[in-house]
């Protein structure tokens, strides 16, 4: 279409996509003009669903989206696919895209798969000619032989949705834009798309392509973007990119159980997790030492406080927990800055992801000064697949 | 203006299908489908003349079936029109075309409805004899009357998305605007009482009247009375004014819904 100067494919600049959410309810003529006398956007608040984008595509380039959910990423192919106006900054496209946006394509019920098939090669402005070519393979694609003559309000989800990627792909774009296509059909079909998408690639096309699958995404795209309440944290290699979104997004789904709390007396100011060589570290292996660094700052003088720590689980269930009251270890007072040294021989737990939590109280256990509850968070891995922590034992059979 | 025309050429493929599933699916699920679009007017003329015979409203049958029939285009188009973006909501978050093309299209398909009833009335008109008149005006008139629909659709669609209130608006501002239209009675009537009053200059008389016919659609009803059965005969000069306003609304309400537009996909 727009044979531009560049080779981009897209191109995306301080990108910023803002939504007005209606604090209560819809809006009204009332509601509206109140808030215009008023002077005021009472009802509605600001949400930066996307912020200073920048990035491009190549021609020919498929680039995977990741993020979690309300990272953006189906605000941002619906502004590429043109259904949305950016608030700020630009977006550019060469070429003719086709888009399977939010699992749906933009059917309408009352028709048949046959219409809608004409109503989508329409709106991407193919003739009706062009589009009774690619009828056939639209159908045989989809499996949709003796169905293609009924309303699609009575189609199955997978109906529904092999339909609209059999469309999205034959109206022969020159960049295809999905949006989690992966997740829905089964398995054979999963297949069946992928294999499409692998031809696409080979063709030349370029893809956009967000999914939750993140083996299936690290296949097919030559890069990622990984974005992060609306910004881009990473773009590049698909390894790389997915190895950063794999532990951040397990940290952010801990920081849930994160609490902290206390009256103040003496803070902990920092903890930090290191390995046997004494660098921090966040990878462990069943039977790995740890050491974990506290370092404190008391406003006053304290007598005998007790400080402890606890091992919990990925859903902050208790594993184990312990202290220097418990273990005998003598603090007779703090007094302004100091640290403590922890040091656990044998991690015992099984694979998987545990929080750690720190505290420091009085020894009387009366007074909270400070607790970091699911502070730190340390994955293990094992060859074993036992659960929870290991004991050392035993077993016997007796056979009468 | 020309990007306009751009998007109806690439995009006359998607039109015409927009204004055929409108039209069937109007009437699908009816027996008499297609034949409503006669029957509905012809139940409303016989209602109204039976009230018009009560009240004593001087119009002949001839100008009243004119009146309702010219009447129906705007009524229809827009009660469909609330529905023209809100009802393709699936289209416009999943799909990326020119949106003017939806109250486009139903107004079309309401156009063709009505071009099949005029049709009809032509016939009839024929087979009673009418007195026709400037009958060459017809295509303009058409053309204009098209065009006052399809700028209201432009604004009916585009702010039912954002304030539902407008259903329950319209619905009394269309009741409203028949009673202030010439439907049930003639311009003739109007003029008539407005000469009627004492104390009144005829300067300020034909003023009053050219009040009146400021409304468009009072302009439009009038002018096909004028061209089809010769009733009506004004000068020229006064349907210039509702004719502009027509157009009028057409430009404001183009311009209202392309503004309004880009927010569609938020709110839908």
């Amino acid at each position: 279409m727009n044979s531009a100067p560049t080779q981009n494919a897209i191109e995306v600049r301080d990108l910023g996509k803002k939504f007005l959410l209606h604090a209560r309810g819809e809006a009204t003529l009332k509601s509206v003009t109140l808030d215009w006398i008023t002077g005021r956007r009472k009802s509605l608040r600001e949400f930066w669903a996307l912020q200073d984008l920048s990035f491009s595509v190549q021609a020919g380039e498929t680039l995977g989206i990741v993020g979690a959910n309300g990272a953006g990423k189906s605000t941002l192919l619906a502004l590429l696919a043109g259904t949305k106006e950016p608030t700020t900054g630009t977006v550019e496209t060469h070429g003719k895209i086709s888009s399977l946006l939010e699992l749906g394509a933009g059917f309408h019920p009352e028709l048949t798969g046959r219409e809608n098939v004409f109503l989508a090669g329409a709106i991407m402005g193919l003739s009706r000619a062009r589009m009774s070519e690619r009828f056939e393979s639209i159908v045989e694609f989809a499996e949709l032989n003796e169905f293609i003559d009924q309303p699609v309000k009575h189609y199955s989800s997978g109906m529904y949705v092999r339909l609209g990627f059999a469309v999205a792909v034959e109206v022969d774009p020159d960049i295809l834009l999905l949006d989690e296509v992966l997740a829905v059909g089964d398995v054979s079909f999963q297949r069946k798309c992928l294999e499409r998408i692998g031809e696409f690639r080979d063709e030349g096309k370029t893809m956009l392509i967000i999914s939750h699958d993140l083996e299936t995404i690290k296949k097919v795209s030559h890069r990622i973007l990984f974005l992060e309440k609306g910004g881009m944290q990473g773009l590049g290699e698909p390894n790389a990119v997915i190895d950063d979104y794999d532990s951040r997004s397990r940290k952010l789904q801990s920081s849930g159980l994160r609490r902290e709390w206390g009256s103040g007396e003496i803070q902990i100011t920092s903890v930090s997790i290191r390995d046997v060589n004494q660098s921090p570290s966040e990878a462990f292996r069943f039977g790995d030492a740890l050491t974990a660094d506290i370092e404190f700052e008391a406003s006053e003088r304290i007598e005998s406080p007790v400080f402890g720590f606890s091992i919990a689980d990925s859903e902050g269930r208790l594993l184990y927990g312990n202290n220097t009251q418990l273990e005998s270890f003598e603090i007779p007072f703090v007094e302004g800055t100091g640290s403590l040294r922890l040091r656990i021989g044998e991690l015992r737990m099984g694979q998987g992801d545990y929080l750690l939590s720190f505290s420091v109280h009085s020894a009387d256990h009366k007074k909270n000064f400070h607790r970091l509850d699911h502070h730190a968070l340390i994955q293990v891995t094992s060859d074993a697949a036992f659960e929870g922590c290991y004991m050392p034992l035993q077993w016997e059979l007796n056979r009468e | 203006m020309r990007a306009l025309f751009r998007d109806l050429l690439t995009h006359r493929e998607l039109l015409w299908i927009l204004v055929q599933r409108n039209l069937k699916i109007r009437y699908k699920n009816s027996v008499l489908g297609f034949f409503w679009t006669l029957l509905g007017p012809i139940f409303l003329i016989l209602i109204y003349w039976a009230f018009i015979r009560l009240l004593k409203i001087p119009i002949r049958i001839d100008a009243l079936i004119t009146g309702i029939v010219v009447w129906q285009f705007i009524a229809t188009s827009m009660g469909d029109s609330l529905n023209a973006v809100l009802g393709n909501a699936n289209l416009v978050t999943k799909t990326a075309f020119p949106r003017w093309l939806l109250p486009l299209s139903t107004v079309c398909a309401n156009f063709v409805n009505y071009l099949l009833t005029f049709l009809v009335l032509l016939v009839f008109l024929l087979v009673r004899q009418a007195h026709f008149g400037p009958v060459y005006l017809l295509p303009l008139i058409l053309l204009t009357h098209f065009a006052l629909c399809l700028g209201l659709s432009f604004f009916v669609s585009s702010l039912n998305v954002f304030f539902r209130d407008v259903e329950h608006l319209m619905s009394v501002i269309l009741l409203a605007w028949f009673f202030l239209s010439p439907v049930m009675y003639t311009n003739e009537y109007v003029s008539q009482m407005i000469h009627e009053q004492e104390g009144i200059s005829c300067s300020i008389a034909n003023l009053l009247q050219a009040c009146y016919l400021i409304n468009p659609m009072a302009g439009i009803v009038t002018s096909y009375r004028s061209a089809l059965l010769s009733e009506d005969l004004l000068p020229l000069a006064m349907f210039v004014a509702p004719f502009l306003l027509s157009w009028a609304m057409l430009l404001t309400g183009l311009a209202v819904f392309q503004k309004l537009e880009k927010r569609f996909g938020d709110e839908l």
